[in-house]
Parts: C-alpha cells; sequence; structure tokens
C-alpha cells in the first residue's frame, strides 16, 4: 500500500482492523455468500468468482456492500428469494435478486412485540420453519417469536427463558424448536402445541459443567434424535429423548458454533481452529483459519451450484476463509 | 501466385530433393533429343533411367510412408476412442465410490451413535440382575411379613391367656373377700346372739 493514504483509506483500514463478523447466508443459487458484520454492514461474495480458476485478487472482495443496519448483523438466513438480516431488534428482508444488481434497498422491516417498548432486545438468532412457512426469531427479550413470512404477523411467543437466548435450531421430523440461552437450558418447543415439552440444564450434570466458564449455551445442533451443544459448558452429545448427555467433547475453549455434516461434528469457538469431531469424541482433525476466534460456519450446500460445495467460517477479523475441503484453509475472502 | 509458392514449397521445400530432379530429367532429356553421336546419346539415356528409377524409388518411398502416416491415424482414432471411454468408465466409478463413501459415513455415524447410548447404558446395572435382586428382596420381605404376622398372633394370644387368669384371679379374689365377709358376718351374728339371748 501507498504510504500516502486519504483519509477514508485510513478509516477503512481501521474498520477493517475492528471488524467482527457475526453472521453467514449462501444464497439460493449457491453462489454467492453475504456476510454481516459488527458495523452492521453486508458484504455480498461471489463464491463462483473467488472458487473459479481465472480468479484474482478482486475476485476475493465482495461484489456489494451495503448498510443494512445501525447495530451489528448477528443473524442472517435466506429464503428461496430473500435474505433475511437480524441484530439490533428488527429482521429486515432483501431480495437477493436485487442486492445482486446492487439495488440495495430493505423489502421490508418487522420489528416483534416486545413487552417494553422502551429498551429495544437485540435479536441474536434466526430459524426458518419451511413446513409452516415462517421464521422465529430469539434474543434479549428472553422469548422466541414466530412470524408467518406471507402475511408478516406474529403468531406464536414461547416463553420460559429467564435469560436471553443465544441460538436455536429445528428439529424436522417432529415441528420441535431448541433454544439455548443464558440461562444455561437447551429447551425444546412443540410449535404446534406451543408449549415447552423438554428442558435440559446441562449445567446441572457434573460431567460437562464448568462453572469458571459459566453456564451458557452459546451454540446448538440437533440432528433427530442427538443434539450437541457448548458454550460455558464442554461440548456436549446428547441422546435427546433419554436427556443423557452420551459424548463429552474435550475441548477447553468454548464453543461459538457447531453444525453436524456426514459422520462428523464441526465446531469452533475461541481459538483458530475449525475442530472436527466424531461422534465417539474422538478430534479428527484442527484446522487453522486466519481469525483469531471464530463464531460462524456456513457449509454450502446448496443443490444448485455442487461447484461451490465449501466450508466458509469467519469471527474477529474482516476475512471468511474458504476451505474447499474440510482438510485445509484454501483462500479468505475480506471485506 | 501465392498458392503455387505455396504448393510447391509444401511439395519441396528444401529445395535439394526430388523437384529437381525432375528439372534435371525434363533437361537431360531434351538434352538426349539433342545429343549427336550414339554412344552419347546412349550414356545419356542410360543416365536418365537412372535418374527416373531414382525418382520411382522416391516416390515408392513417399507412397509407403503416406501409407504408414494413415495407419497410424487410424491406430492414434482407436487409442483415443479407448481412453475416451475409459475416462467415462472412470468417471462413473468415482461418482459409485462417491455414493460408497457417503454410505460408509452414514454407517459409521449409526454405529457411533449406537456406541455412546451402549456407553451410557453399561453405567447402569444389567436388568435381569435388578430384578432377581428385587425378586430376592421381595420374597424377604414376604418372609419378614410372615414371622411379624406370627409374632403378633403370639403376642395376641399370650395377651389372651393373661387376660383371662387375671380375670379368673380376679374372680377368685372377689369370691374369696365374699367369703371371708359372709363370714365374719355370720361371726359378728353368733357373738351378738351369745352376749345377748333371747329372752
Amino acid at each position: 500500500s501507498t504510504p500516502l493514504q486519504s483519509p477514508t483509506e485510513v478509516f477503512q483500514a481501521l474498520q477493517r482492523l475492528h471488524m467482527t463478523i457475526f453472521s453467514q447466508s449462501v444464497s439460493p443459487c449457491g453462489k454467492f455468500l453475504a456476510a454481516g458484520n459488527n458495523y452492521g454492514q453486508i458484504a455480498i461474495f461471489s463464491l463462483s468468482a473467488a472458487l473459479s480458476s481465472e480468479a484474482k485478487e478482486e475476485s476475493k472482495k465482495p461484489v456489494v456492500t451495503f448498510q443494512a443496519h445501525d447495530g451489528p448483523v448477528y443473524s442472517m438466513v435466506s429464503t428461496d428469494r430473500h435474505l433475511l438480516s437480524a441484530g439490533d431488534g428488527e429482521v429486515k428482508a432483501w431480495l437477493w435478486a436485487e442486492i445482486l444488481k446492487k439495488g440495495c434497498k430493505e423489502l421490508w422491516r418487522r420489528q416483534p412485540p416486545y413487552r417494553t417498548s422502551l429498551e429495544v432486545p437485540e435479536i441474536n438468532a434466526l430459524l426458518l420453519v419451511p413446513k409452516e412457512n415462517s421464521l422465529i426469531l430469539a434474543g434479549g427479550d428472553c422469548q422466541l417469536h414466530t412470524m408467518d413470512l406471507e402475511t408478516g404477523t406474529f403468531t406464536r411467543a414461547l416463553r420460559g427463558h429467564t435469560d436471553y437466548i443465544h441460538c436455536l435450531a429445528l428439529r424436522e421430523r417432529s415441528p420441535e424448536v431448541l433454544s439455548g440461552g443464558e440461562d444455561g437450558a437447551v429447551r425444546l418447543w412443540d410449535l404446534r402445541t406451543v408449549r415447552e415439552v423438554q428442558t435440559i440444564e446441562v449445567y446441572k450434570h457434573e460431567e460437562c459443567s464448568r462453572p469458571h466458564n459459566g453456564r451458557w449455551i452459546g451454540c446448538l445442533a440437533t440432528d433427530s434424535d442427538w443434539m450437541v451443544c457448548g458454550g460455558g459448558p464442554a461440548l456436549t452429545l446428547w441422546h435427546l429423548r433419554s436427556s443423557t448427555p452420551t459424548t463429552i467433547f474435550p475441548m477447553r475453549a468454548p464453543q461459538k458454533h457447531v453444525t453436524f455434516y456426514q459422520d462428523l461434528i464441526l465446531s469452533a469457538g475461541q481459538g483458530r481452529c475449525v475442530n472436527h469431531w466424531q461422534l465417539s469424541g474422538e478430534l479428527k482433525a484442527q484446522v487453522p483459519g486466519s481469525s483469531p476466534g471464530l463464531l460462524s460456519l456456513s457449509l454450502n450446500q446448496q443443490p444448485a451450484a455442487p461447484e461451490c460445495k465449501v466450508l466458509t467460517v469467519a469471527g474477529s477479523s474482516c476475512r471468511v476463509d474458504v476451505f474447499t475441503n474440510l482438510g485445509y484453509r484454501a483462500f479468505s475472502l475480506s471485506f | 501466385c501465392d498458392e503455387v509458392i505455396r504448393k510447391r514449397l509444401l511439395i519441396d521445400g528444401d529445395g535439394a530433393g526430388d523437384d529437381r530432379r525432375i528439372n534435371l530429367l525434363v533437361k537431360s532429356f531434351i538434352k538426349w533429343c539433342n545429343s549427336g553421336s550414339q554412344e552419347e546419346g546412349y550414356s545419356q539415356y542410360q543416365r536418365m533411367l537412372s535418374t527416373l528409377s531414382q525418382c520411382e524409388f522416391s516416390m515408392g518411398k513417399t507412397l509407403l510412408v503416406y501409407d504408414m502416416n494413415l495407419r497410424e491415424m487410424e491406430n492414434y482414432e482407436k487409442i483415443y476412442k479407448e481412453i475416451e471411454c475409459s475416462i467415462a468408465g472412470a468417471h462413473e466409478k468415482i461418482a459409485e465410490c462417491k455414493k460408497q463413501i457417503l454410505q460408509a459415513k452414514r454407517i459409521r455415524k449409526n454405529r457411533q451413535e449406537y456406541d455412546a447410548l451402549a456407553k451410557v447404558i453399561q453405567h447402569h446395572p444389567d436388568r435381569h440382575e435388578t430384578l432377581k435382586e428385587l425378586e430376592a428382596l421381595g420374597k424377604e420381605l414376604e418372609h419378614l411379613s410372615h414371622i411379624k404376622e406370627s409374632v403378633e398372633d403370639k403376642l395376641e394370644l399370650r395377651r389372651k391367656q393373661f387376660h383371662v387368669l387375671l380375670s379368673t384371679i380376679h374372680e377368685l379374689q372377689q369370691t374369696l373377700e365374699n367369703d371371708e365377709k359372709l363370714s365374719e358376718v355370720e361371726e359378728a351374728q353368733e357373738t351378738s346372739m351369745e352376749a345377748d339371748p333371747k329372752p
């Protein structure tokens, strides 16, 4: 870089230095990746361009960046036409087709009915329920709100958590939602009967609780009868029906994102590496990324773009690492 | 004009070969026609024949080379097709193997899930044994309650017997007291009668 930089360039460089990427979402066509950061910006990267054989340095920069929210973008999900983003108490919708043409105007914005209208609590997690075409939002007000995507009305408010909610997961077979929060409990909600059907207080189990880290549940993933959760307590695999912890994964650092993939469990958190675990508790691989801490993992499994099937991870830096093969980091995209 | 030059270069680019030989042949033919003596003519004729046979030899060679090239082309075509087939076959095999890998991973995942649950179950005691223990405890309980019953019965019987005994004693006591009283009264009557004779 040239020694004399304009103030805007200096500002941008400083911004990048202090950037944290909280959320990612893959476009319905599978060729683009959206990343949301702590400044409320969303950047769209072209995965197909960056992965192609003629990729240059510019292909690793965003195709378009826009200011989406006033606060950090904590969570994003994509439907088959829209990108939904949330952070500062509101959820906004954008049309993927429009964003790709650089027309970044929000389609709509909604705010769930909060109990107090003074303080607007942040939204930490979004979850799509395709069977009923609705969106679930959860965050600082300790409730799960369901919103019908067609009408925009808020249909249910699930109460039970005693502290804010960090993460959500959907159990496909039964229409059940799992939520994990600061109060240390993983709660299962049945969407049809609108009740809490099961509660697992992770910190009460000796095998996995780590009081020095706290009891918060930072990440959650589910695969039919099994659930894996982590955070303050150790990363643990649970058998849901019997509410028993079956495997404790020996990882000291609190994990902030976890997902099931084929026969493995991938997790990331404090620390550079993406950890690959086998269900038996063995650490199969630890692959370092370029950020000192990781907050989100995204697996692009969109059937329309099998050539863009990559794992992208992001966290406390302005970079999104792209793993073409789970074994190593191929390259990084950057804001 | 270009085309002619090209064709000529193609046919005999190096200039030191057949084209020159044919030109020489034509020149020597003309010389032979214009030759004077028979000897000269004859020697010229011989020279022409040798040049001609050289040309024929060269042509034969070229024809053979051409043939060989044709056959080599055919051969390459065949090999090319075979390689194409084997590439397609390899692609299919790769797709098949990928499917098998996915299947194997699913199986491994199921096995590991099974193992995880099995480990937890192992921690709990065997159902058989627990049932047996339950049975044994049940029997003991029954036995003890029998004992308790029989002891209670004994106690009841003794209590009753004591009660009968005590009430009999009491009755006897009463009877004795009554008798004593009666005899006292009788004695008193007798002494009063002796002290006070009837008039």
